[in-house]
């Protein structure tokens, strides 16, 4: 295998956009492709990772729509769906394309645009991806099964509804340093806990999960351009190195995991990553973490390897994965602050890192990052793709 | 000058005697406060100043429901609807929202309009509910009609408190048949629905007393999203 | 309409999933016997949901993880005013969603 570096990133704003699918797709892959300063290197290959096109803008084959928009023809193209973990199967997809030798140049683009329907219609089509007779029928979401998740995790390892408010503070407020954030507004325990007004502040969705444990429905784009060794070598920036990557699936139904509360396609797909890149947890400067509610945040923390199981809440309580802590876990704001357009939320996880790793993350910046690790979250835990980052200075 | 005064007397509808809506404070999801209390008629020019950028803004039914909005406000500033009030949520001086809605008779009130200017934080809940406080509680009225223009926003509140179907009675706005809040499930929801603290504090409320707008452009790209999705 | 919700027994090794599979999680069997599931068991989790999905009207809706006396495990509406976790249920069926005119049917736990 052939080693692939992520020569250039580029995002659109996350939020209500009034831009088209393809818009969008192209404006996140064009900073993408301008960060990369390719020169005289072509695309060899476009990878679009998007969920609901087909069903909520009513389009298909998005890889050949995007190469069309940016005359990248005659580049091989196809989009990827892997649910919310679109965003890193493609990027897997194009990580394989140039490892393999077949490709020097892929380009992945990840693209959402939800808000084209009411949240009901959304919330049904999120839905879709439950299991349909032992699942869907009784009106389950992905709320519910967050929900249920957390009941028994919270029941299990003593975690509280304070801690899950302190992942929504914590990320609330990394997304008012991130100019490409949904939400840009702090909140306090107070106000979504504790004052008597927070029973109207923050609302349940599905017990013991409230609004504010819940992420935003965003649109939005966000791009790579993964190159090989020898592009990488005569580009003029910094390369991050594609150092490992791991990929883990376990039961559709929720009710038939082994153990309900055992993230364990989070675990598996994070020891592949680490595995193929030869380094472990502590070796991470910085993660983005799948934080659709904020128990994940918390439970894939330890999944990942990065607290021992059942102490992530108390290892956030400590403050050590705060931007400023040992651990700096979604310094972009997660999906919480940062929007979770889905097909592009695994790519935009992979952008924060890139631009991490190159210092270039302004006011978020974490000093010093080296490596970076990003866990996208498939279904709900049963399809997962870790990614491990890792700056190659010199 | 005894005959204009005469007309003008008859153009009036006849004003009940109302019980002013005591302000209170309420703490929001950013940890900011937001004051609700009751407007007087000077101040319906600054609303009308906030909610004119708005008229013409599709998203979200913004466009119609500001466009029946300014024409209530301009109706109870010149005198020409029966019995009408105005909340207004301000957060350190800054119009975050407003009610509305007026008195059919003792028993009987008529809702309006919620419009929430500063999004995200829940507003337009808390507003709709002091208005409801203020029907059942303070006008000590018996049921709230109430319609509204979206359909998602409204599915909420029907299911939330729960509304009854009063459909035999066509609502003001449209003549749409309407809904209505009894006062005795408005006092079941009140727990988790109504919240807010009284009295509130003098240096609070002198803040709240002149209404401040916020930035135009700030606020048409809050309420209608963003125009361009920048990379 | 079926009475019953049906799992899969596993012709080779006995064991009974649910839902049902192609090949044997166990064993890698493809032949199965249809078992139906139901029984009496303990709620494993549960959740009131507000945010609904369309088809529903009510303030929330209670699902649960329940875990039945022979070990399978199954996902239903609880039927229950005061949810416990490992409160005892016993199951049934009854109309759990209703898109348009349709009736469907599935589990549904009760308390015992």
């Amino acid at each position: 295998m052939r080693p692939v570096y992520i020569a250039g990133a580029g995002m659109t704003k996350f939020g209500r956009s009034e831009w088209s699918l393809i818009e969008l797709a192209s404006a996140a892959s064009l900073a993408a492709l301008h960060h990369a300063n390719l020169g005289d290197h072509r695309v060899d290959g476009v990878v679009v990772a998007n969920m609901g096109a087909a069903r909520v803008n009513r389009q298909t084959a998005l890889g050949s729509a995007l190469v069309d928009q940016l005359a990248l023809y005659p580049a091989a193209a196809e989009s990827v769906e892997n649910g919310p973990a679109s965003g890193a199967s493609a990027f897997k997809v194009g990580v394989q394309a140039i490892a393999s030798g077949m490709a020097d140049v892929v380009l992945v683009t990840g693209v959402e645009r939800m808000r084209v329907v009411n949240g009901l219609e959304g919330t049904d089509f999120v839905a879709s991806l439950s299991h349909p007779e032992a699942e869907y029928i009784y009106g389950v979401t992905l709320p519910a099964l967050a929900g249920m998740f957390a009941r028994l995790v919270m029941d299990r390892y003593g975690v509280e509804r304070r801690h899950l408010a302190m992942v929504a503070i914590k990320n609330h407020e990394n997304g008012t340093k991130n100019p490409y954030a949904h939400i840009q507004q702090t909140v306090t325990m107070e106000g979504i806990l504790t004052a008597p007004e927070a029973v109207v502040n923050n609302p349940p969705i599905a017990e013991p999960l409230h609004l504010f444990d819940c992420c935003a429905v965003s649109d939005g784009a966000a791009a790579v351009v993964l190159v090989s060794g020898d592009v990488a070598q005569r580009l003029e920036h910094p390369s991050i190195r594609v150092a490992g990557i791991g990929q883990a699936t376990d039961t559709h139904a929720v009710h038939e995991r082994e153990d309900p509360t055992d993230l364990k396609a989070v675990r598996l797909a994070s020891e592949g990553a680490f595995a193929m890149a030869g380094l472990r947890p502590e070796n991470v400067n910085v993660a983005e973490l799948h934080d659709a509610f904020t128990i994940l945040e918390i439970a894939e923390s330890e999944a990942a390897g990065f607290f021992p199981r059942g102490q992530g809440h108390e290892a956030l309580e400590r403050g050590e994965t705060k931007l400023d802590g040992k651990l700096p876990i979604n310094p972009s704001g997660g999906l919480k602050a940062k929007g979770h357009p889905v097909g592009a939320t695994g790519v935009a996880q992979l952008v924060e890192l890139t631009w991490q790793l190159r210092g270039e993350a302004g006011a978020r910046q974490v000093e010093d990052a080296k490596v970076g690790y990003a866990c996208n979250f498939g279904g709900f835990g049963n399809n997962v793709v870790a990614t491990v980052l890792k700056r190659e200075d010199g | 000058m005894a005959k204009a005064d005469e007309l003008e007397g008859l153009l009036r509808p006849p004003a009940m005697e109302l019980p002013p809506y005591p302000p209170k404070v309420i703490t929001l999801a950013s940890g900011e406060q937001m004051v609700v209390r009751q407007i007087v008629r000077d101040e319906v020019s600054v609303l009308l100043e906030a909610i004119y950028p708005l008229l013409l803004v599709e998203r979200d039914f913004y466009d119609i429901v500001s466009a029946r909005l300014f024409g209530e406000l301009l109706a109870y500033k010149r005198y020409r609807v029966k019995d009408e009030y105005v909340l207004v949520g301000v957060i350190d001086g800054v119009l975050a929202g407003m009610v509305n809605g007026r008195m059919v008779d003792g028993k009987t009130g008529m809702s309006y309009h919620t419009l929430t200017i500063r999004r995200g934080l829940r507003v337009g809940s808390h507003l709709f509910a002091a208005k409801m406080e203020y029907h059942i509680e303070y006008c000590k009225q018996q049921d709230v009609l109430i319609v509204a223009e979206s359909p998602i926003g409204f599915r909420r509140w029907m299911i939330e408190y729960p509304l009854e179907k009063r459909f035999d009675v066509q609502h003001e706005l449209g003549g749409v048949p309407s809904w209505v809040l009894r006062s005795e499930t408005y006092y079941r929801a009140k727990p988790r629905l109504v919240t807010g603290r009284r009295p509130v504090a003098e240096d609070l409320l002198a803040r709240a007393a002149t209404i401040v707008l916020p930035e135009e452009e700030a606020l048409v790209r809050q309420v209608a999203g963003e125009k361009e999705a920048e990379s | 309409m079926s009475d019953h919700v049906y799992g899969a027994k596993c012709t080779s090794c006995g064991a009974v999933s649910y839902p049902a599979h192609a090949v044997c999680p166990e064993c890698s069997g493809e032949v199965f016997d249809r078992v139906p599931i139901g029984g009496t068991g303990r709620v494993l989790t549960y959740t009131d949901v507000y945010a609904l999905a369309i088809d529903y009207e009510t303030r929330f809706l209670r699902l649960a993880i329940v875990e039945l006396d022979d070990g399978t495990r199954a996902t239903g509406q609880l039927l229950a005013d005061e949810p416990k976790l490992g409160m005892r249920i016993e199951t049934r069926i009854g109309v759990v969603r209703e898109p348009g005119d349709r009736k469907i049917l599935g589990l549904q736990f009760v308390p015992i």
